[in-house]
């Protein structure tokens, strides 16, 4: 199937949803309808429209400025879309107040950044553990938990180091389980092998691959590598905030 | 390439972002402005002080003073003859003072409140052939003219007092001079002087001998000041004329030219000025802090723009030169504004300061502050040389980073290098600890300035902001475990516990304020806490009796013999003190004689002895001709203890007086010798009293009595007991009003630049809010932790200032006050005043952490994956 097939196989049906995007895997956890977004009056989303199945991985290809980061942001309730429909879980993120908002994120969304973005003050350990305490899990499972998933993640040694002192591997296992470590329903990944040797990026991608069927986790991956979609189900590709194709990858 | 980098960036940055900009220039406007306004108005108090005389004349060339009482008036026809072969104009002169009666509304009995005017007493036909353009008591309306000396209550007063209270020749102008109230008359108005001479509200002039009968001086005179006829021979004959008063004085005056007269009110109020100007930089050095902190933020913001202008091959030079030069125009944008400020607030700053000087020191004719072109220049100079000296650092650190460094987006701000700054800060605080040490700077005239002492303070305040970070590292790590509440707790105290060189800066400013303020407040509670203890001993008569137009330190209103003889012989006066004070010339050094009945001293007062007198001679009128108490100024001032010998002037000769013993005092800085007062009537020739203190008879009731006495006396002023001690706080704190103000803008700059401190690093910190907010932070969550991290740094700042502050106000108590003006306090430490102090700016610098912080959670986030 060539790409212009794929993309016109994919175009949205009567409910906005695309017909690739059934995936089979189970119901769908988000669903996102005609997606617009714009900034100082140049538009970024030209009605993107997806759904995402509980358990599923996806993939966000495209070239710089094609949409994939603000998509994303949108999905992760960051940003706020200015028009278009999304619901996770039955829910319209569009109509949460930022606190709801906030809660939804702390509550149902894990992030993995390109640059990890690990608070620079915050041990390893402490930045595993910050999603618990923001959900007010008491301390004593907190402390489990964590010690759980950094072992998992194979930074045991490393808990007490401070993100300065860490690779940038290993910075990116720490995001990998601080996103992780709340049992999200959703995984946004920015991009997390872009800023990481072959060896490591391969490492994380796993980890991400295995750590999501672990815990049922879907995933929504942003990237530049044909590589890295390996570990999805599927890829779309965004062009001039547009989806232009999609493909199944797994 | 100076002015294009300033044009390109520094002017863009501002442009984006007015309100960081305009927030420096005031804060540094803002220190500025309260070194400026305390200059402005200790100079004008300062100016107030003036020769009265050379207002309405030309300045004088010489003026003789005895050194002890006044001079008779036969001393004039001696000097004439001594001069005879000069071209001298010889002008006696008799000056007193007045203050009005109390109107309806005025403070029961409140002292200082009401004007004190100063009148003079000069020959007035003498006056007209002094060699000036234009007589100001001119006899070309002669009727009116004449009126001065015919009428003995004929007065002229000043053009702006005419017009001020509406008054006009013939008008009633009541004044109390000693004990009466007397309605003097208005013969003539006086024009002011040329050149813009204004000649001051407060002067009154009257003919010689009607003022000498008037205060009660007949045949005497305060001082005689000579004018030089101008001419080819003057400056010639100038000198002639001093070696001719010096060779004629036989001890009985001392000669001085007006400025040298001048300069001696400046150096009676130096120390008053200079503590008062150290304190004003407080809100300078504080500013300096902000300034630094702000400079270095923009440093680290704008890294990255740097980082590319130095890849592009902008040299090092070039950047610092252009980080330097936008700190010089924030100096001249925060000078200028200062300037302006500062002259406003002089305004207000010179009738305070001049409250202070005219209850202390000396009358003050100070309404306003004027603003010169050289001072304006000064205050700008000041805004940008501070700003330049804050600037460095953060310009040195721009111009040497290298550009691969800078161009690195994330990371940790830098951390300071915390064991060279504890162990700097330890050896500024050895240092101070060893200045305090160090004597005082002694002047000729006796004056002593505390000099090592306000390094030492100055040291131990840089040591202790030096010290600062390690203490915010302390906060954060003492309450590491609180971290587990909540993550705003856990994110504020990671922040703590390894604080970047913003959170040493903010805390340092912090520190500075806190120390100082709590130190002065140390001081004023230990002088408070003294002067209680002082007044409960020394106040405890029932009745306090002096003249009402009395309102002034130089005021010079007494009770004449008939008046207190008549009080004394009452049937309801008790024990009675009649005390009398004159200024003399002690080896060359103006002191006080105090004089009073000393027995009533031992049977009724308990003096706080420094050396008590080895026996009751110095108490007993018969035995006490030739012994002396001395205050413990007095003995700081000229060295001298119990057993030794003094040296007195009195217009009856030089009295050697043995010291008998040594008493703390803390009614003069200058000292006091205090005798019998029989002995000073006879040596001065002065029966006129300064004050009465009285007992009433047992079954008598105070209050009645005053009244009574109110009645009979109206020009008298009377405190109770209780009423007195209460005046005399209310003078004490209002002395320290100006203080406070000083110590509260400090304060309030510091926690300013803790707000700004914490904006800045919210916006660096951008990307962590991005974060943050990714993981599911709310707004609010994101202010909590902002605004315990404010607390956290505020508590680092007051909490080792409040330790500071006790080094501190011991350094005030026990090296600089006592230094300067000989007085021993007791050590008092007010906690709860701290207390409330240190809650009130840690609770400031939660608020100011939870406002900013809510404003930084709204920040467009810093992303561009």
């Amino acid at each position: 199937m060539t790409v212009r097939a794929l993309a016109k196989s994919s175009a949205p049906d009567e409910y906005g949803v695309s017909s690739l995007s059934m995936t089979g895997l189970s119901a769908p956890l988000l669903v996102a309808s005609s997606l617009t977004k714009s900034y100082d009056g140049q538009a970024v989303l030209r009605g993107v429209s997806l759904t995402l199945s509980a358990g599923e991985r996806l993939a966000l290809m495209g070239p710089s400025g094609s949409g994939k980061t603000t998509l994303l942001n949108c999905l992760g309730g960051v940003d706020r879309p200015d028009g278009g429909t999304l619901r996770l879980r039955d829910k319209a993120i569009e109509t949460l107040s930022p606190d709801e908002l906030a809660a939804l994120r702390r509550r149902d969304i894990g992030t993995i950044f390109q640059f990890f973005h690990l608070l620079p003050t915050l041990t390893a350990a402490e930045n595993v553990e910050l999603p618990l305490q923001l959900n007010g899990l008491p301390a004593r499972e907190r402390t489990e938990r964590v010690k759980k998933l950094i072992e998992r993640v194979g930074l045991s040694h490393r808990a007490e180091a401070l993100p300065s002192q860490l690779s940038g591997g290993e910075m990116q296992r720490v995001a990998i389980a601080r996103a992780l470590i709340h049992r999200p329903s959703l995984l946004l990944a920015d991009e997390p092998t872009g800023n990481l040797d072959s060896v490591s990026g391969d490492n994380v991608l796993n980890l991400i691959q295995e750590l999501s069927e672990e815990t049922g986790t879907s995933l929504v991956l942003v990237t530049h590598s044909a590589e890295a979609t390996r570990i999805c189900h599927r890829t779309i590709h965004l062009r001039d905030g547009e989806i232009a194709a999609e493909e199944r990858t797994a | 390439m100076t002015a294009l980098l300033l044009r390109l960036f520094s002017w863009r940055h501002c442009r984006l972002a007015p309100g960081t900009s305009i927030l420096l220039v005031l804060i540094l406007a803002l220190g500025v402005a309260v070194y400026f306004a305390v200059r402005l108005a200790n100079r004008a108090a300062v100016a107030g002080f003036q020769q009265f005389t050379s207002l309405l004349t030309t300045q004088s060339d010489w003026v003789i003073t005895p050194p002890a009482g006044r001079l008779p008036e036969s001393v004039l026809p001696e000097l004439r003859e001594a001069l005879r072969d000069l071209a001298v104009h010889i002008v006696p002169v008799v000056e007193t003072t007045g203050a009005p009666p109390r109107q309806a509304n005025d403070g029961e009995e409140e002292i200082g409140v009401r004007t004190t005017y100063t009148l003079l007493g000069l020959d007035l036909i003498a006056l007209q052939n002094l060699p000036v353009e234009r007589p100001v008591v001119s006899m070309t309306e002669a009727a009116q003219f004449w009126q001065g000396f015919v009428d003995p209550l004929a007065v002229y007063i000043p053009h702006a007092l005419a017009k001020a209270q509406s008054l006009d020749r013939g008008s009633v102008f009541p004044l109390i001079i000693n004990e009466r109230i007397v309605d003097l008359r208005v013969a003539g108005v006086l024009p002011d002087g040329g050149a813009g001479l204004r000649i001051p509200e407060t002067l009154l002039v009257m003919d010689l001998p009607n003022l000498q009968a008037l205060s009660g001086r007949r045949g005497k005179i305060d001082r005689v000041e000579f004018l030089i006829e101008p001419g080819p021979l003057a400056e010639t004959q100038r000198a002639e004329t001093r070696t001719i008063l010096e060779k004629t004085s036989a001890g009985r005056w001392s000669t001085a030219s007006p400025n040298e007269r001048r300069e001696s009110a400046e150096i009676m109020t130096r120390a008053f000025r200079m503590n008062l100007t150290v304190l004003s930089l407080l809100a300078l050095m504080v500013g300096l802090y902000l300034i630094f902190q702000a400079l270095d933020g923009a440093v680290v913001r704008r890294r990255e723009e740097i980082g590319i202008l130095r890849s592009l091959g902008v040299t090092a030079r070039a950047i610092r030169r252009a980080w330097l030069a936008e700190a010089a125009v924030l100096g001249l944008a925060g000078g200028a504004l200062g300037a302006l400020l500062g002259w406003a607030g002089a305004q207000w700053a010179v009738i305070a300061v001049g409250r202070t000087m005219n209850s202390l020191y000396f009358a003050s004719s100070a309404r306003t502050a004027s603003l010169s072109g050289g001072e304006l220049t000064a205050a700008i100079a000041l805004g940008v040389i501070a700003s330049v000296i804050a600037g460095w650092w953060p310009a040195r650190n721009a111009a040497l980073t290298p550009p691969a460094q800078m161009l690195r987006r994330s990371g940790i701000a830098s951390t300071p290098q915390h064991r060279r700054h504890v162990m700097a800060g330890g050896l500024l605080l050895a240092l101070a600890a060893l200045l305090t040490l160090v004597p005082p700077l002694r002047f000729a005239d006796g004056g002593r300035l505390a000099v090592a002492g306000f390094f030492s303070g100055l040291l131990a305040v840089l040591g202790g902001g030096l010290l600062s970070a390690p203490a915010v590292r302390l906060v954060g790590r003492s309450l590491h475990a609180a971290g587990r509440i909540s993550a705003p707790f856990r994110l504020a105290l990671s922040h703590l516990r390894r604080p970047a060189s913003r959170h040493r800066m903010a805390a340092a400013g912090l520190l500075s304020a806190t120390a100082m303020t709590a130190g002065m407040g140390i001081m004023v509670g230990s002088f408070d806490h003294t002067m209680r203890g002082w007044i409960e001993r020394t106040f405890v008569a029932d009745l306090y009796i002096s003249s009402d137009g009395a309102q002034s330190a130089s005021s010079q209103n007494r009770l004449s013999p008939s008046t207190w003889r008549a009080i004394l012989a009452r049937p309801e006066t008790g024990d009675a003190n009649v005390i009398q004070a004159a200024p003399v010339q002690v080896q060359g050094k103006t002191t006080l004689l105090w004089a009073g009945d000393l027995r009533f001293l031992k049977e009724h007062i308990r003096m706080a002895w420094l050396e008590r007198p080895e026996n009751d001679a110095v108490f007993d009128a018969a035995r006490n001709a030739e012994l002396c108490l001395i205050s413990e100024a007095f003995m700081d001032r000229f060295g001298l203890r119990q057993g030794n010998s003094i040296e007195v002037p009195t217009p009856a000769g030089m009295k050697t007086l043995k010291i008998a013993g040594s008493f703390a005092d803390y009614g003069n800085e200058r000292g006091s010798v205090m005798i019998d007062r029989a002995h000073f009537a006879r040596w001065f020739d002065d029966e006129m009293a300064g004050s009465v203190v009285m007992f009433v008879k047992p079954g008598h009731d105070p209050e009645t009595v005053r009244a009574g006495l109110l009645k009979d006396y109206p020009g008298l002023s009377i405190f109770t007991n209780s009423s007195l001690r209460t005046e005399i706080l209310r003078i004490f704190n209002q002395s320290f009003a100006i203080t406070w103000a000083l110590e509260l803008i400090g304060v309030c700059v510091a926690v300013i630049g803790l707000g700004l401190t914490l904006a800045s690093m919210l916006v660096e910190r951008r990307s962590d809010i991005s974060t943050l907010r990714a993981l599911g932070m709310t707004h609010n969550e994101i202010a909590r932790s902002a605004a315990l991290e404010g607390a956290g740094i505020a508590l680092g700042g007051v909490v080792p200032g409040l330790l500071l502050s006790l080094g501190l106000g011991w350094i005030l108590i026990r090296v600089i006050n006592k230094q300067t003006f000989g007085w021993t306090l007791q050590f008092t430490i007010p906690w709860w005043q701290l207390g409330i102090f240190a809650l009130i700016v840690v609770c400031s610098g939660t608020l100011t952490g939870w406002f900013t912080g809510r404003r930084g959670s709204k920040l467009p986030a810093d992303r561009e994956e």
